[in-house]
């Protein structure tokens, strides 16, 4: 279990390649958009992104995010069995983040998910419940934009759109200047506050920035898996 | 005018001073051509030896007249330069085309106008100096005991005082913090963190502040030798914007006479940006212009503004 050294089982951010990491802290809001009456998933993306380079946006290449499930083996005391998800995310190539629904949440290196193959028997990975978010990503001024296509075992089933405006560190501070530059170009699609960030005493955003924004990327997941699977992809 | 009337008289002494240069260049022209022929072929030596001496002795003797034709004529031309407040540029006042360039006029305009700043400034700064003394007087006798009075020269106050200063205004302002470090002699370089918001680095000369950039509360200030890095600038545009707002207020808030009082208002305005993030533009209402937050923040109001909306 050599591979055990290599986890840290703080919250805190692993040193990671500085050209492939961006921002570094920020502020992060993901919502999930609905699809606009008669139109399918690709075209409302096509619109955002339209949308995006009429206000100059750059557009610098792509990103995803994955979430894998894995139900927890072994005798269960009458509870239900325990969820544990792992995601990856582009923003942190070298990263991994292994999390309960809501419940604590580690960060390790990306070879975790040999060690996952190893827990077999006490964690199985629940085929058909991989959950990905793909797109692209876009820079305007401070402000970074990720229009991702959610896809459960290859139908799509929504839209992601992650916000982040870096230069600030505590997202209740700029969250109404974050309202502002979404209803440009999402409308009234607006969403509130992120829960994540209404519960913490002191609003700053965590320095191990990926958690709250892979917090928010696993309630969507979850919202998206529960959701039924309708042809034509009319979700909301 | 009387100096222009005079260059004028000199000018036949001008152009006689240039014939005899002419003159005295061509005679030592014929001393060194001479030199260089050598001596002529005579049937004896001695005789040629004899020509030669004497031609020499010609020459020479004819440079010398020549010369001393250029310094008696140098006299009557006297030192025009010197006599005339312009000095050399005194002499534009001779060219023959001032339809074409005017520039002799211009001339005595910013020079008058240049008297007529300093005297004003002049008196301005004795006004300012009597009311300073009525108002501080009572204080003067008690705080010249305890910190120096500022003296003629801001340029040069102690480090002791410098550092009061710097820590009085860091108790004035307590969602400020101010780091002060000297890495390179006596001049200090603060680092201000405000809030959560932003970091700023003020390099100071004494008591001014000589450059100043802003950068993001989670952006490194350090380079890699461990030092504050005070010359790369913030990856945000936000915070390259509110550098050059900064950068702006340095050149507004200037007092020489009391400097202190400049780094005061200083702190005071770039403290009006602990809520960069959260104040909308006073004039438009709205968060966002061009992406950029409102990151004018007016000299007296401390109102908040887009760069664009403040015009």
């Amino acid at each position: 279990m050599g591979d055990l050294n290599s986890i840290s089982l703080d919250c805190g951010r692993k040193p990671e390649h500085p050209e492939e990491t961006h921002s570094d802290v920020g502020r992060t809001c993901e919502l999930h958009v609905p699809v606009a009456e008669g139109k399918s998933v690709q075209q409302t993306v096509d619109l955002l992104h339209k949308k995006l380079e009429q206000l100059s946006a750059v557009k610098q290449g792509s990103f995803f995010v994955d979430c894998e499930t894995y139900h927890a083996a072994g005798p269960t005391s009458g509870q239900p069995p325990k969820l544990l998800y792992v995601m990856h995310n582009s923003e942190m190539p070298l990263s991994c983040m292994a999390m309960f629904e809501g419940g604590p949440c580690l960060t390790a290196d990306a070879n975790f998910d040999v060690l996952m193959v190893k827990l077999k028997s006490h964690f199985q990975n629940a085929k058909g419940h991989k959950v990905e978010s793909r797109g692209a990503r876009y820079q305007y001024c401070d402000f970074l934009v990720k229009v991702g296509t959610i896809t459960m075992s290859s139908s799509a089933r929504g839209i992601s759109v992650e916000v982040e405006y870096c230069p600030c560190v505590v997202p209740g501070d700029c969250w109404n200047l974050m309202k502002e530059f979404m209803q440009s170009f999402l409308g009234s699609n607006v969403p509130e506050l992120p829960s994540v960030f209404t519960a913490k005493p002191e609003g700053l955003y965590a320095p191990a920035d990926s958690t709250d924004t892979m917090t928010q990327y696993l309630e969507l997941f979850s919202k998206v898996r529960k959701q039924q699977v309708v042809p034509g992809s009319t979700v909301r | 005018m009387a100096d222009v009337m005079n260059v004028g008289v000199n000018l036949e002494a001008f152009s006689q001073a240039i014939s005899a240069i002419q003159a005295l260049r061509s005679s030592v022209t014929r001393v060194f051509d001479s030199l260089k022929d050598g001596m002529k072929n005579k049937e004896t030596l001695e005789g040629r030896e004899k020509n030669f001496i004497s031609e020499f002795q010609e020459n020479l003797q004819a440079v010398n007249r020549d010369l001393n034709e250029l310094e008696r004529l140098s006299n009557l031309v006297g030192r025009p330069s010197e006599s005339h407040p312009l000095h050399n540029s005194g002499l534009l006042s001779l060219d023959p085309v001032q339809d074409k360039t005017p520039l002799y006029s211009q001339l005595l305009q910013a020079y008058k106008w240049s008297n007529k700043l300093q005297y004003h400034a002049g008196l301005a700064s004795s006004l300012l100096n009597q009311q300073s003394l009525k108002r501080s007087a009572n204080q003067m006798g008690a705080s010249a005991k305890r910190r120096p009075k500022v003296q003629p020269s801001a340029l040069a106050l102690p480090p002791q005082y410098v550092d009061d200063v710097i820590s009085r205004i860091c108790r004035m302002f307590p969602d400020m913090t101010i780091e002060l470090s000297r890495p390179n002699g006596t001049s200090a370089v603060l680092l201000v963190t405000l809030g959560k918001v932003l970091k700023a680095i003020l390099v100071m000369r004494s008591l001014f502040i000589d450059r100043t950039i802003v950068r993001g509360f989670n952006e490194n200030v350090y380079s890699e030798d461990g030092k504050l890095d005070i010359w790369s600038k913030s990856n945000y545009q936000v915070f390259q914007k509110v550098t050059d707002h900064a950068t702006t207020a340095l050149l507004h808030y200037q007092l020489p006479q009391m400097p202190d009082v400049v780094v005061r208002s200083f702190m005071t305005w770039l403290r009006s940006y602990i809520k960069l993030f959260q104040t909308p533009c006073q004039r438009c209402g709205k968060f966002l212009q061009d992406g950029l937050p409102p990151t004018w923040r007016d000299f007296r109001t401390l109102e908040a503004s887009h760069d664009t909306c403040r015009q």
